[in-house]
């Protein structure tokens, strides 16, 4: 574009005159947005307060549900507990959030607490701390250098990594070793005698600097820290690990404070004096069980030999040439510490999958002090699991006896199991391997072995031969699944003062404190006003020729039911403007239909009114395709999304505005119900919990729903369609579950929908949506609130203007 | 074909070809003159259905017009065809003016699949057919790169282009019917469709680059990077190299080349041609990519500046996902709703605004100079410092814009075309309506004044002719329709549409006239 301008203005040298025109209309636009910027900034924005605390609030309007959620939230500070509070998307939770516990803070000068926010994607992550820019921007202009923070978000080195030779590599874990291929301590030593050693210069400049390395404080997102470290020379990534203990605001994923492997690397010095928030975390129960469950495979196995037999060699190599080194490791190990405390960041690697307080701190056991002995142990623990991936059956154990029968066939002690993980990595660390990437394999085993030798309860062991889905590819696992949510989170809770966990959907919002068992001084779910019904939610219960339609087992392949699915996305796409997404309830049936369609001519129908796309299970392609699909969108009569309940793109992709104007939920996504883990962790919870399996089920499945038709409406001023189309979800008990944002606007007349009304209804919907509407509300419901309409309500009380 | 002349005068040598048009042909023999008889009659042919074709095409310009502009249009026919324009003529003029209007020609292309060509069956025995047409190569190519680079690659030097599209289909035929078992043992032993079974490597290739300009909020694979529970997951190897391909890639893929629309300009039905422009057509959109960079690297004199740039955009790219526009306060701009039906209601409105504001009388010429200097001041150090971030202040050009819709605005009022009233406005609505007529009427028959500029024969000069009678038969009835009117508007009633014949055509028009007579006369 840059140097488009550039070249008219070359030729307006010339024909001044016609150019002339072109040059003004282009600034006049620039000149109009500056003046708005002056009468923007001129204009006061809010400062209000709750009860003690003077909030400051960047906007010139807030909705009413964000000031209530304001209010609960300073409830659950000033008692130190943690809360639980569910707000419909597109209603400004995180600004709400963010200015209410900053604010909190400058009001406490004297106990100045932390905010560590957490997200599930990297984009969330980004967004959160533009949003704070905005927020911190408005504070020092109305406080000065008082309201001065350091916020940063922290991620892996693949994300903030600058130099371009590390970067190449293609997934995290090469990254990751490739810069220790640059930055081991040893590396390092060796390259002060040796000057043809690759070395970071990014990293060493930052050593250069050592304690004057620090960030002014500031706001920093991932792309201003790399910019920030590009700048001065610096890495950007151990820059912000070391900044971490000095930020006010940290911003990360969840698997930094939720996974101990990275927790306990990155989160190990957090204060006590915290207020964790987890953002979006409908599904943090699975985040918690999937930090702790490990799986074991052929592959894994067979690279973990390799890898055993490539430590083997670097053994004997050691003991050829230095074996004071090993002979010193030896004696480190008698002291009782298998680590040295003092390791530098970049020997860093990932910590004890247990849980903190899990973890012994004594000597390591004699029998794996000596690294030849270890190896041993390892190599009889491999072949002990390589006998029982052979098995024929599907096999289900209790950690216990697993670990008592390694016990008597392959003579590995329960205690020495759990040391593996450390021993593993204090000898690799002896030998001075670098392509930790390469080692990946030996590493699961060993995870595997110290989760097994630690944990006897919430876990249990499944051998299963092949994929219950495909019986004849034999393909056998092992996993250790984790059943019990609160294992992993229960150290956040003890050790943080205050814990939020929020999101669009927490319905129902009383069994979220039974998984994670938890004690919540607050739990709220709130109601998004609304200024007109901009979403519109439909049950579809038969086809256009009045058969039932369900994804039922019995009824999925019905050729009936896959017609008229069919059919219902051809009406809809030649009725609907701009984008159009569909949810599946799984890959496997997603390509099924697809398959189907597309012999019937179904998708032919489809693609003369739309482009298609799909979300795959390879991600760059998943990307691409949502690339090309917004673009189709942007530019011409739109496009249809086929995506899967569960997937990355129900998890983490918005489609607001026109890039999706209806959503359809093909079926309930249930979980594959015979799935042997789902049954195990269905079993414990009822047990350990109370929790009825169908109830659980029925959660699990409506919030997945719930979340996918969510992703159509990010704001207030967008509008957009929902259609469940199954039959099950006229039934009350399924319906119910959904959250209360969308149930409110379910009306009775659209619960049980054939093809031919839901058309009807989406044309009304659509024209009804192309009006113009008054944003401050109507028919005496405020729901845009100015300062004066809060002065007002604190002194009348808040109930009387709201709603 | 043997050689040969083209003449315009004829002459006694034998072989003269006289076509029954203004053109002789000259040849050296008679055999040369039958050998080409039949080309030059078929050229000539061609040639004449064109001419009627794009009459045609006028006609079909015109109606994707709106409504209201035919309707004018029509009326302008039926008032100026018949006895003043030729129909050719009008319609000539009609379709440039027209042009500059359409998009430029495209083709509408068969929306095909690649994977989608089915073979079809005799019923009777084992066979398969499968029908291949230049389009169809032409999508093959485009959503495969790989096999398009094969074909350049293996065809002709290795195999014949049969062979080739044989060897194609075998390994389709061995995906639809989901027979991966057979084609991965064929492809084990067969170099060039085990290219068909494998994931198109080119494609893999192009996506690295493209995923790094993937908008922020998409970038599921920078997520990756922290997700530590699925460790195992991503690193274990991809083995199954064949038969990954899905109905939903294809599908994928095909989307992605309807959104790039790439066309070649290539009618050819040599399969070889289609992919040697389409690997033309790649070449040239990364080479401009890179080019266009590397201008701006040079032109900025400094390499970060474009990194800045990208980091700037995706900047904007976050605040307007972030900032909550509800929230803020409504900003209240005047404006006018802007409706094609009449554009002199939205131009009008704007100097509506400039005048309500206080002015100082000043010389309307001297700010226009003012502001013309103030403006030209940044043009020169553009010139000398190449560009910086607001090329021209704001202010200079705000000045600028005001001043001019300022002097615009002057000049209406003087004209007595003031805001709210002009004397259009003023005037009873059927005479309005006429005035317009005439005004449109006028504009046609000063284009074709102008378009038989300059008058070199005698066609012309009695179509100037024609045209100027028409000009007084408008300007009489002009004087006609004023006698009704109220004496202090009377003068102005003509003034917008004489003001425009005064101008330029009577001034003109007479002196060309006597000398064109002179010529005439003379020869």
């Amino acid at each position: 574009m840059f140097n488009k301008t550039l070249l008219v203005i070359e030729v307006s040298l010339s024909l001044v005159n016609n150019t002339q025109a072109s040059i003004l209309a282009g600034n006049f636009a620039k000149c109009s947005d500056s003046n708005l910027a002056g009468h923007w900034r001129r204009r006061k924005k809010m400062i209000f307060k709750i009860e003690d605390v003077t909030v400051y609030f960047p906007y010139d309007n807030i909705y009413p549900e964000q000031y209530e959620y304001m209010v609960e939230l300073k409830r659950a500070l000033d008692a130190k507990g943690h809360c639980l509070l569910e707000m419909p998307t597109g209603t400004g939770k995180t600004i709400a959030l963010l200015s209410l516990i900053t604010s909190y803070r400058l009001s406490r000068p004297d106990s100045p607490i932390k905010l560590v926010y957490c997200t599930r994607t990297v984009h969330e992550m980004e967004k959160t701390l533009g949003e704070l820019k905005i927020l911190h921007d408005y504070q020092l202009t109305h406080l000065g250098a008082q309201a001065k923070i350091l916020a940063l978000g922290l991620s892996s080195r693949k994300n903030l990594c600058v130099n371009s030779k590390v970067l190449a590599a293609e997934n995290r874990d090469s990254v990751d070793a490739a810069c220790r291929k640059r930055t081991a301590s040893w590396v390092r030593a060796l390259a002060a005698e040796n000057p043809n050693v690759q070395l970071c210069d990014y990293f060493e400049s930052y050593e250069k600097a050592a304690d004057n390395a620090l960030l002014p404080p500031g706001v920093y997102t991932l792309e201003d820290l790399r910019a920030f470290g590009k700048n001065r020379g610096w890495c950007p990534y151990f820059l912000a690990r070391h900044m971490v203990q000095f930020a006010n605001v940290i911003v990360y994923s969840y698997q930094y404070l939720l996974d101990p492997k990275v927790a306990g690397i990155i989160s190990k010095e957090l204060q006590k004096e915290s207020v964790i928030v987890f953002d979006e975390a409908h599904n943090i129960d699975n985040v918690c069980i999937e930090a702790l469950s490990v799986s074991v495979r052929r592959v894994t196995l067979e690279g973990a030999n390799r890898n055993l037999n490539k430590i083997r060699q670097e053994i004997d190599r050691f003991k050829a040439t230095d074996a004071g080194r090993l002979r010193a490791e030896y004696n480190r190990l008698i002291e009782g510490l298998a680590l040295r405390g003092d390791l530098s960041g970049t020997d860093q690697w990932l910590a004890n999958p247990a849980l903190p307080n899990d973890i012994l701190k004594e000597a390591v056991p004699g029998n794996i002090r000596r690294a030849e002995h270890f190896v041993h142990v390892l190599r009889r623990l491999l072949q002990y699991l390589g006998g029982r991936l052979d098995t024929e059956n599907v096999e289900k154990e209790s950690p216990v006896s697993f670990v008592s029968s390694l016990n008597s066939q392959a003579g590995i002690e329960q205690k020495t199991l759990k040391f593996c993980y450390d021993r593993l990595h204090s000898l690799m660390m002896t030998l001075e391997i670098t392509d930790t990437d390469e080692f990946l394999p030996i590493q699961t085993v060993c995870d595997f072995a110290t989760l097994v030798g630690t944990y006897a309860r919430g876990f249990s062991i499944i051998i299963e031969p092949y994929d219950e889905r495909m019986p004849h590819i034999p393909d056998p696992i092992l996993q250790l699944s984790c059943h019990d949510a609160s294992l992993a989170i229960k150290p956040v809770f003890d050790r943080f003062q205050s814990v939020v966990i929020t999101s669009g959907t927490l319905s129902p919002i009383d069994l979220y404190p039974r998984l994670l068992s938890f004690n919540p001084v607050v739990s709220r779910s709130f109601k998004m006003s609304m200024t007109r019904d901009c979403i519109c939610p439909m049950v579809l219960t038969r086809g256009s020729d009045q058969l039932p339609v369900s994804t039922k087992f019995d009824m999925r392949s019905d050729p009936g039911v896959v017609r008229n699915y069919g059919k219902l996305l051809v009406e809809m796409v030649s009725v609907v403007p701009d984008g159009v997404v569909c949810f599946f309830v799984s890959y496997s049936y997603m390509d099924g239909i697809i398959a189907t369609w597309n012999e019937t001519g179904i998708l032919k129908e489809i693609t003369q009114q739309k482009l298609v796309f799909f979300e795959t299970q390879d991600v760059v392609e998943t990307t691409l395709a949502l690339d090309n699909y917004r673009r189709a969108c942007d530019c011409g009569r739109g496009a249809v999304f086929f995506s899967v309940a569960r997937g990355k793109v129900a998890e983490g992709i918005d489609f607001d505005r026109h890039y999706g104007r209806l959503v359809v939920m093909f079926g309930v996504p249930f979980q594959y119900t015979l799935s042997k883990i789902l049954l195990a962790r269905l079993e414990y919870l009822r047990d350990t919990f109370q929790i009825k399996e169908g109830d659980f089920l029925t959660f699990d499945a409506l919030r997945q729903a719930a979340q996918c038709v969510g992703r159509v409406i990010r704001s207030k001023a967008d509008y957009g369609m929902m259609i469940f189309a199954d039959k099950r979800y006229s039934r009350h008990d399924k319906r119910s579950k959904l959250p209360g944002w969308i149930l409110s606007h379910l009306r009775d007349a659209h619960l049980n929908l054939s093809t031919d009304m839901a058309i009807h209804i989406a044309r009304e919907f659509l024209r009804k949506m192309a009006q113009p509407y008054d944003k401050t509300g109507t028919m005496g419901r405020k729901t845009l609130l100015t300062q004066e309409d809060l002065e007002k309500m604190a002194e009348t009380g808040v109930q009387d203007m709201v709603y | 074909m043997a050689s040969w002349k083209v003449k315009h005068k004829s002459s006694g040598t034998p072989g003269t070809l006289n076509m029954g048009k203004p053109h002789i042909f000259e040849f050296e023999t008679y055999q040369d003159m039958h050998a080409c008889r039949d080309v030059i009659n078929k050229a000539f042919a061609y040639c004449e259905s064109l001419k009627s074709n794009s009459v045609l095409q006028t006609w079909s310009y015109a109606s994707r017009f709106s409504e209201k502009i035919s309707n004018e249009l029509q009326i302008l026919h039926k008032e100026l065809v018949q006895s003043k324009v030729q129909k050719m003529n009008f319609w000539s003029r009609r379709k440039e003016l027209l042009g500059k209007y359409s998009i430029g020609k495209w083709k509408q292309r068969v929306g095909l699949m690649a994977s989608s060509i089915k073979p079809s069956t005799d019923g009777r025995t084992n066979r398969v057919t499968f029908n291949l047409t230049p389009e169809i190569i032409f999508q093959i190519f485009n959503e495969r790169p790989a096999v398009s680079q094969a074909f350049l690659n293996y065809v002709p030097s290795k195999m014949t282009e049969k062979d080739f599209w044989t060897k194609y289909f075998r390994a389709e035929y061995h995906y639809s019917t989901k027979n991966t078992a057979v084609a991965e043992a064929e492809a084990a032993e067969d170099e060039v469709l085990s290219v068909f079974l494998k994931p198109d490597e080119i494609l893999a290739q192009e996506a690295r680059p493209k995923i790094r300009r993937v908008d922020p909020s998409l970038d599921m694979v920078a997520d990756q990077g922290d997700d530590y529970s699925h460790t195992m997951d991503l690193v274990e190897p991809q083995n199954d190299q064949f038969g990954r391909r899905s109905l939903s890639q294809d599908i994928n893929r095909h989307s992605a080349t309807v959104l790039e629309d790439r066309c070649i300009d290539v009618e050819s039905d040599d399969s070889r041609t289609i992919a040697e422009a389409l690997t033309l057509a790649k070449q040239d959109v990364e080479s401009d990519d890179s080019r266009t960079i590397a201008e701006a690297l040079t032109l900025a004199k400094q390499v970060s500046k474009a990194t800045k740039d990208a980091y700037q955009e995706r900047l904007e790219k976050l605040s307007r996902a972030i900032v909550m526009e509800d929230l803020k306060e409504p900003q209240n701009f005047s404006f006018v709703p802007l409706s094609t039906k009449d554009p002199r209601d939205y131009f009008e409105s704007q100097q509506g605004i400039v005048l309500n504001e206080p002015r100082v009388t000043w010389d309307s010429k001297r700010n226009v100079h003012d502001a013309y200097r103030s403006l030209k001041e940044p043009v020169v150090q553009i010139r000398t410092k190449g560009l910086s971030a607001p090329f021209i202040n704001p202010e200079v050009s705000f000045k600028v814009l005001s001043e001019l819709t300022q002097t615009i605005s002057d000049a209406n009022t003087l004209n007595g075309k003031n805001q709210p009233e002009s004397v259009l406005d003023r005037l009873p609505k059927s005479m309005k309506h006429d005035i317009l007529h005439h005004w449109a009427l006028i504009q046609e028959l000063l284009r074709h004044f102008w378009s038989s500029y300059p008058i070199t024969s005698t066609y012309l000069s009695t179509k100037v002719g024609r045209l100027n009678d028409a000009m007084l038969n408008i300007d009489s009835q002009l004087e006609a329709m004023k006698e009704p009117v109220r004496s202090d508007i009377r003068h102005e009633v003509s003034s917008p549409v004489c003001s425009m014949q005064k101008v330029s055509f009577f001034r003109y028009i007479d002196k060309e006239f006597y000398v064109m007579n002179q010529i005439v006369d003379g020869s």
